[in-house]
């Protein structure tokens, strides 16, 4: 059987990379984030075009997935009503730690157009939200800049640490 | 002293009317003006009482005392060829006749002709339901109770059909106001977290145009973000907005902001 | 688990106690495949449903209580919100009841640019049900070609209005804009792609075995259940009802263009996808047609009816009471004739009526939007006894739902 000598000092170098577990760790995370389908409304359409064909999610690693066991990032695209806003918060207690939350347009984030009855005045009186999008409704193009930007936040954040409580309004 | 603003019609009302402004009226024309109408309306009369008929915008309106409804909508349906009902609803006339005006809007499609079924109920009294006619009123009139609190008598299914089961008060009503009344407001905080959470979470934001200027953390401020509760009367400091983390992604240059050309030249 | 709530888990589905086989399944109202906020409370037998319960009013928004708070105008762009697939035809159907009501005649380049922007809305609408069905189904190729081609078209009404999903192209008395330079010739660079593109989503799904299997006598409705449920558009036309309101209360100038309604009598969700797909063939033909039409048209865009509707902007800038009158229009309202009226619009989805009642003051007195949606939702209460559960998603898609139009 034939020995190979790899002489690490000279041939490229150790096959190691030196990091630190936070890096690693985040760089998995912020390149994997699979989304929650919460789509409710019009966002909701917005949505699935940059998961489609032109604006392509899947090559920033975002997969929609329709379990929220599965999935780490909820995108709440679309007018949360009040007959709505329990299964919006039973969802959310549903998905795994560590968990973030974009509130996809005018109407996730304040209610918007619809100052009526019916309308939750921004989803962040159910569920703490790390993410508003402006836009009735947002393009695709300013989802991905708000992925891009959870991929920043999700990579200065420490990786060991369980989440601190998010602050609720 | 306080506006007095009338308690039993709420919504938006104009601020200013001439005084001397009459309101034009759409123009109405006789039945008889129509061959098929006069003809739909002479059956109709033959077995039931009819109140009024004319013709306005191409449909032929007609109103019947409501205790008919059933029977007129069933000759409608089976003997005229009104086979389609498009639409059914209340009007809330509460505050001036105390009365809700319901209207059955329905198509035939050999004739081309749509009619407007139209009779008056008071508030507490029940309509007889139409969906043994017309399958299409089963949700229909679960919404019209949904909106309005109107009775439907003989309904299979008598619910709130949009707004939740417990929910209080129907919001079509012109009693009801745009922005909901005290339980509507916390509707979704009681029924999810409790009533002792409504301090916590504080009362809705119907301010559209509202900032807070010493939240910068939730909204609109990129740029300005300060931590929450942080003083700022002299002002925010800026933050920079970089595109990438310090330390840099694998493979990804940097781009430092004083790299950059700005191009005054326009033919460069 | 991050805050303190009080929900309980729902306990319909634990139902060991029972002496029948029956099994309840909660299905919805954040399900992917269910179009929206769709809840259907099923009983099953085995796979087999019994009973089918929709429970809807998940995405109600109160906009029929926000148009009696609203001047017309400022209610225009909240129409987009409904079927925000085809928003223009939503703006269309209103901003025509509300011209009924006032008795405006439409600049006939106008008609024209309507007609234009009705018809592309239709083949978004059409290509995004195509998608989503194809998608539930499980054919993910479909998905992404027919979303390649709603770009392109995306594109084109961006080019005009600059909005995407939400255009708010249509005002109340013509449009507020005309056509770019380039739309025209975009449009028809993409009337020469769409037939073969067409012709692909067919050669892929016509004679597809697992597309077959879940569509022929899949969700069969009869003409009767049709009519009685108060179906239109695609669903009725699919249940041997030749229908179109385009053909039989022409409005605009559909009956200067040449055009078929396909009809089928199987009523199963087959008949459906071609009554669909040849719609998308129809509106394109219709599009061929409104080219020379467009170019023999005068460039006016705005009714002239200085009581309601505001001049144009160079009256505005130039002229003082083209500037009060706007002024009084945009603050006040205008106020139409008292009166009502109900006009029906062949929405891609069916008949989108508007019922407006006027009082003769700026804020109707009562606005009806009859979406025809919520029928279409109302007939799962029928439609689905007796077939299995995957039956469900594929007979949704079929019925082309969008919540809020449904739930408004």
């Amino acid at each position: 059987m034939a020995q190979h000598q790899v002489n690490y000092t000279q041939d490229g170098g150790l096959p190691v990379a030196l990091t630190t577990i936070d890096k690693v760790v985040n760089w998995g995370r912020s390149n994997s984030i699979w989304a929650l389908t919460y789509g409710l409304a019009c966002c909701g359409i917005e949505m699935m075009a940059s998961g489609a064909s032109r604006y392509d999610f899947d090559r920033y690693g975002t997969i929609f997935r329709a379990s929220p066991r599965q999935s780490e990032l909820m995108i709440v695209a679309g007018t949360l009503t009040k007959k709505h806003a329990e299964f919006i918060k039973r969802l959310y207690d549903q998905m795994p730690e560590p968990r973030w939350v974009i509130s996809m347009g005018s109407c996730a984030n304040t209610g918007g157009m619809f100052n009526t009855y019916a309308t939750v005045q921004g989803v962040d009186r159910v569920i703490p939200v790390d993410l508003y999008l402006p836009g009735c409704a947002p393009r695709p193009e300013t989802l991905q800049y708000g992925v891009m930007l959870l991929q920043k936040k999700i990579r200065a954040s420490k990786a060991g640490k369980a989440q601190k409580p998010k602050r609720l309004m | 002293m306080r506006k007095y603003t009338p308690k039993k019609d709420v919504q938006a009302k104009s601020y200013y009317t001439d005084r001397f402004w009459v309101a034009p009226q759409v123009a109405k024309s006789p039945v008889e003006s129509d061959a098929t109408f006069s003809e739909d309306l002479a059956a109709i009369k033959e077995k039931f009482e009819v109140l009024d008929a004319y013709i306005q915008v191409d449909q032929m309106v007609v109103y019947i005392n409501a205790k008919d409804n059933f029977d007129v909508i069933k000759l409608a349906k089976e003997d005229l060829a009104y086979t389609q009902m498009s639409e059914l609803s209340a009007i809330d006339w509460l505050a001036d006749k105390g009365q809700f005006e319901i209207f059955y809007q329905m198509l035939s499609m050999t004739k081309r002709k749509r009619i407007r079924i139209k009779c008056f109920i008071d508030e507490q009294e029940p309509i007889l339901s139409v969906e043994k006619l017309f399958r299409s009123a089963d949700w229909s009139e679960r919404e019209m109770y949904d909106m309005y609190g109107v009775i439907v008598n003989g309904h299979p299914f008598m619910k709130r059909i949009l707004m939740p089961d417990d929910w209080s008060g129907h919001p079509l009503r012109k009693t009801y106001p745009l922005i909901g009344d005290e339980a509507a407001a916390w509707y979704e905080v009681d029924k999810i977290f409790g009533k002792e959470a409504r301090d916590v979470i504080g009362p809705e934001i119907r301010d559209t145009a509202r900032i807070d200027r010493y939240d910068t953390e939730r909204f609109s401020r990129l740029g300005h973000e300060v931590p929450h509760g942080a003083a700022i009367p002299e002002g925010e400091p800026k933050t920079p907005l970089a595109y990438q983390e310090d330390g840099g992604v694998f493979l990804i240059k940097k781009f430092h902001e004083d790299d950059s050309v700005i191009i005054t030249d326009r033919d460069r | 688990m991050q805050d303190t709530n009080r929900l309980r888990p729902f306990f319909e589905n634990i139902a060991f106690d029972r002496d029948d086989n029956e099994v309840i399944l909660n299905f919805g109202p954040q399900h992917p495949s269910a179009h929206g906020q769709l809840r259907l409370m099923l009983h099953l037998q085995q796979e087999q449903i019994v009973k089918a319960h929709p429970d809807v009013g998940y995405l109600h928004r109160g906009m029929e209580k926000m148009a009696e708070n609203m001047i017309y105008n400022e209610f225009l762009p909240t129409t987009d919100r409904m079927d925000y697939i085809a928003s223009s035809s939503n703006n269309y159907g209103f901003a025509l009841a509300v011209e009924k009501l006032l008795d405006l005649e439409v600049p006939r380049r106008a008609k024209v640019i309507r007609m234009m922007l009705l018809e592309t809305n239709r083949l978004m609408s059409h290509l995004f049900w195509l998608a989503t069905t194809a998608l539930d189904i499980g054919a993910m190729t479909v998905f992404l070609y027919a979303f390649r081609e709603r770009e392109y078209l995306m594109d084109l009404i961006e080019d005009y209005c600059g909005a995407r999903l939400t255009h708010a192209a249509i005002r109340i008395g013509g449009v507020p804009l005309d056509l770019q330079d380039t739309f025209i010739a975009d449009l028809k660079k993409f009337l020469e792609k769409l037939p073969a593109n067409i012709k692909d989503y067919e050669d892929l799904l016509d004679t597809n075995r697992i597309w077959l299997m879940r569509m022929e006598n899949v969700g069969v409705i009869s003409t009767d259940m049709a009519l009685s449920w108060g179906c239109t558009g695609p669903m009725l036309r699919a249940s041997g009802v030749e229908w179109d309101i385009r053909k039989e209360e022409p409005y605009e100038l559909y009956d200067e263009v040449d055009f078929d309604i396909p009809v089928s009598d199987k009523g199963d969700n087959y008949a459906r996808y071609k009554v669909y797909m040849e719609e998308m063939r129809q509106s394109a033909r219709i599009l061929d047609q409104l080219i020379p039409m467009y170019y023999e048209t005068t460039p006016e865009l705005m009714a002239h009816a200085p009581k309601y509707i505001s001049g144009s902007k160079l009256d505005i800038m130039t002229q003082n009471y083209s500037l009060m009158q706007h002024f009084v229009l945009v603050t006040q309202g205008m106020r139409p004739p008292v009166g009502e009226v109900y006009v029906a619009t062949e929405s891609p989805k069916g008949e989108l009526g508007f019922y407006i009642n006027s009082q003769g003051g700026p804020y109707p007195y009562k606005l009806k939007l009859r979406a025809p949606s919520f029928w279409h939702t109302g007939i799962l209460t029928d439609l689905l006894p007796g077939h299995y559960i995957p039956d469900v998603v594929s007979i949704i898609g079929t019925t082309n739902i969008v919540f809020g139009e449904v739930d408004r």
